[in-house]
């Protein structure tokens, strides 16, 4: 009669399925964890002053640079090797892919420099002499007044000229001015080392980007995403909050009610392109348009607000993240109890002085946890950015000394967008990948901490109301 | 007692500010509603006038969207379910309480995690690597559930003294070690395999016999991406569906003789069916919304191709790209605005579909004596 039934087969299938179960959530926390290690890995490994290798051909040739990585070859066996060989002015490209046949002897000689310079990219060669003021300087006087003379300001380094060669013997001349940094990755002992790369860490973290986002660093990008989010976040605190109360303290609790209840709920799960499509409709040509026609009607056809700016991006996401503030906000609201409401109003508080003094207060660890949840959603978030004003390279900061201060019109950068456009889109793909993956890791570790504190400030409150609840 | 004590004076100016402050609240809290409803009425004003347009255009440019758009978020179903409900029956019904604490909240990180980083991994990282290595990949995913499979064998093989120390309620941690063995394993035996058997490059075997073409950004690599994205999102759901199932179910089939697994799958399944089905839609929403993952990891040719091995333009792509090319007003601008109307429309009904489904399992429960 038994529904269990009980063959060899089905117990051997029984014993089995849970093993299969087990696999799964080792299977998602393995690729969570490829996934984190090879962000961490590859986005902090690239700070790191890596040796220089000079390579001797079976041809005669030299050749200095970088290794980045090997291939199998496209047609026969064996493998090539990728070096960065930096001097694009020389040998009009800065990569070159070596056959490991080919490679006679490979030597890492302390005196291979890498200089950082604008224009034409890196250099990685020897340096042979510094000429300043009609003076020539060699050897180690000569590395001695460069790495001295780059650690000045900009604007007092004094004039002079350096003398380079690159690995195959050509010679070349180049003024101060045009460098920013010289290492000699291979002479640095390891203290050397972790100082350049807290010092490279840095940079990328405060600096704009250089030579068409393949080098620098990301602070506008940063400094665009916090500015973007805290501006969406003034927008969505109140109105999520307003929404909450009347949906949860002055609505009628009747079908209408919970119908609206569902359909904002399920607003959270509407795509987010959507929202920019919204945003691009009614914010932009909509609204910025009318705007332009009203006050900016001098310098039309040229959009002022009828394109995509801060304001627009702002307001589209703080609709995008409305639902989660309000859902997170209603389920504090719904937490107090209503003792609590009702010993209020007994005591001849209106309903005004019942929510501000007793039912806010008790609610404002589950508005602080929704707003947080809205900022990680909205500083993950790209897809609707891209129609409503975010740029691949704004050339002005959307704050500065110039009044009013905070250019509401502005485009800005973004950084899941800087990363999207310098990989997908960049010219020496190559070249930027480390840095698109610095820049991933770091967009990562922003959303990660957010979401972090939302949920221990959950926790944390929860623990600490246990007892009145 | 006496009544608090309020200046007489200044009792109808407190009822006055109770309620212009209620009006206010009112107002604001309906002005937002409206303003979240005005995305539906506004898709729909902007679509009507393609209405005075001829219809088979409108249709010959979508229907390869929505193909694309189909076919990526079946592709990443295909990956993410059986993974996401294996590791919710497993989490719920057999994992050990104290793993279950940390495990949890670590998969609900991974939905944290931006599409766009996701996209890039897949795109500029795994999409070329599957490319080198197209036998091994596939290898992988075979070799993956019968390696685990191949665990439970042994551990039902084993000493009763290694059980004790490899208990099934921690196999979600210890199995982890396990697997990056196999996958190495695979990596290294799959193209001695594939030289063995096909006697080449699967890539050009498939070429040269079936006629297919591989695309380095395929339905595949879309499939494991945006499936990578939505498991944290069913997982949650389905995990929370099953623990909510009252034990006293789950005890009474053991009782009638059940082993555990019956029990799980002729009892709590079914009980939690409602509760799955909700997790299920709510994931194929996200997949069919998500825009960057697709515009990254899909090559974005707008194809009519079942062949997992090509590229697909999901709508949410071609929206991101062309809208804002488009000028507004233009025949462009209102096919992708339709776009995004279906994609609003399909969404918000199958949230509500799921919403609906899972508030009438909770009553349920609520009347079998839980909570």
């Amino acid at each position: 009669m038994s529904r269990f039934s009980d063959t060899p087969r089905r117990r051997l299938m029984d014993a089995l399925w849970p093993w299969l179960c087990a696999a799964s959530v080792a299977l998602s926390l393995l690729m969570l964890a490829a996934l984190l290690a090879l962000l961490v890995v590859r986005g902090l490994g690239h700070f790191w002053p890596a040796t220089l290798e000079e390579i001797t051909l079976r041809s005669g040739d030299s050749v200095a640079g970088q290794p980045t990585r090997e291939a199998p070859l496209p047609q026969a066996d064996g493998f090539e090797r990728l070096y960065f060989t930096a001097n694009r002015d020389i040998d009009g490209a800065s990569w070159r892919w070596v056959n490991l046949d080919d490679i006679a002897s490979r030597s890492t000689p302390s005196d291979l420099i890498r200089l950082e310079r604008n224009p034409w990219g890196d250099f990685i060669g020897r340096l042979a002499g510094v000429e300043t003021g009609g003076q020539l300087l060699r050897e180690d006087q000569a590395w001695r007044y460069l790495t001295q003379a780059l650690a000045l300001p900009q604007a007092e380094r004094p004039d002079a000229e350096l003398l380079l060669v690159t690995s195959d013997g050509q010679t070349l001349r180049q003024p101060l001015s045009n460098f920013s940094q010289a290492l000699a990755p291979n002479a640095m002992s390891w203290w050397q080392k972790i100082h350049t790369w807290s010092r490279n860490v840095w940079q990328f973290l405060s600096q704009g980007p250089r030579a068409a986002n393949t080098g620098g660093g990301v602070w506008p990008a940063i400094f665009g995403t916090v500015l973007m989010v805290i501006l969406m976040s003034v927008i969505v605190t109140p109105f999520g909050v307003l929404a909450a109360i009347y949906l949860n303290e002055i609505a009628h609790q009747n079908r209408l009610t919970r119908l609206v209840r569902i359909g904002v709920r399920n607003l959270a799960g509407v795509p987010s392109i959507v929202y920019g499509v919204f945003g691009l409709g009614v914010f932009v040509y909509g609204i910025g348009g009318t705007l332009d026609s009203w006050f900016f009607s001098d310098t039309l056809p040229s959009p002022t607000f009828g394109t995509g700016g801060l304001l627009w991006a702002s307001l589209t996401l703080a609709l995008l993240t409305l639902p989660v503030v309000i859902v997170a906000t209603e389920e504090g609201l719904a937490r107090i109890p209503d003792a609590q409401r009702e010993g209020a109003v007994a005591l001849g508080a209106t309903r005004l002085e019942m929510l501000v003094r007793i039912v806010l207060p008790m609610a404002i660890p589950a508005m602080l946890t929704g707003v947080i949840l809205a900022v990680a959603r909205a500083a993950g978030e790209v897809a609707p950015l891209m129609l409503v004003g975010v740029a691949k390279l704004a050339p002005q900061m959307p704050v500065d000394g110039e009044f009013p201060y905070l250019h509401l019109e502005r485009k800005f950068m973004h950084l899941g967008y800087h990363l999207f456009d310098t990989a997908f889109h960049g010219e020496d793909v190559q070249a930027a990948i480390p840095l698109v993956y610095a820049t991933a890791l770091l967009l990562v570790l922003i959303v990660l901490v957010l979401n972090l504190t939302a949920i221990f400030l959950r926790h944390y409150f929860r623990r600490q109301r246990g007892s009145e609840c | 007692m006496t009544p608090p004590r309020a200046a007489v004076s200044r009792q109808p100016l407190r009822q006055l500010k109770n309620r212009i402050a209620t009006g206010l609240i009112t107002a604001g809290g309906i002005g937002v509603l409206l303003a979240i409803l005005a995305i539906g009425v506004f898709l729909i004003w902007e679509t009507l006038p393609l209405l005075a347009w001829d219809q088979t255009f409108a249709f010959s440019k979508l229907s390869p969207l929505a193909w694309g758009t189909l076919k990526a978020a079946l592709a990443a179903m295909l990956f993410a379910l059986p993974i996401a409900l294996g590791a919710a029956m497993y989490s719920a019904l057999f994992m050990s309480a104290r793993l279950r604490s940390r495990v949890k909240p670590a998969l609900e990180m991974m939905e944290a995690i931006p599409g766009v980083v996701v996209g890039f991994i897949a795109g500029l990282v795994l999409a070329p690597w599957v490319e080198r290595h197209l036998a091994s990949t596939l290898a992988l995913l075979i070799w993956l559930p019968i390696s685990a499979g191949l665990a439970g064998v042994l551990w039902h093989m084993a000493a009763s003294r290694w059980r004790k120390w490899l208990p099934l309620s921690w196999a979600g941690l210890w199995l982890l070690p396990w697997l990056v063995c196999m996958v190495l394993l695979a990596l290294w035996f799959a193209p001695l395999l594939e030289q063995f058997l096909l006697g080449g490059d699967l890539r050009r075997l498939l070429e040269q016999h079936w006629g297919m073409d591989y695309a380095t950004r395929n339905a595949l690599i879309v499939g494991i991406a945006m499936g990578f994205a939505v498991i944290p999102s069913i997982y949650a759901l389905a995990e929370d569906a099953l623990a909510d199932v009252p034990t006293s179910l789950m005890e009474g089939a053991q009782a009638l003789g059940a082993s555990r697994w019956q029990a799980l799958w002729k009892v709590a399944l079914p009980a939690a069916g409602p509760g799955i089905f909700s997790a299920v839609m709510i994931g194929a929403g996200r997949a069919v919304g998500e825009t960057m993952i697709v515009l990254m990891a899909s090559g974005n040719m707008a194809l009519l191709s079942v062949s997992p091995f090509e590229g697909m333009r999901s709508m949410a792509a071609a929206i991101a790209i062309e809208l804002p090319e488009a000028s507004p007003g233009g025949l462009t601008y209102h096919h992708l605005i339709l776009a995004a109307l279906v994609l609003f429309i399909f969404t918000f009904l199958v949230n509500t579909l799921a919403e609906v489904v899972r508030s009438r399992m909770r009553r349920r429960y609520h009347k079998a004596g839980r909570h």
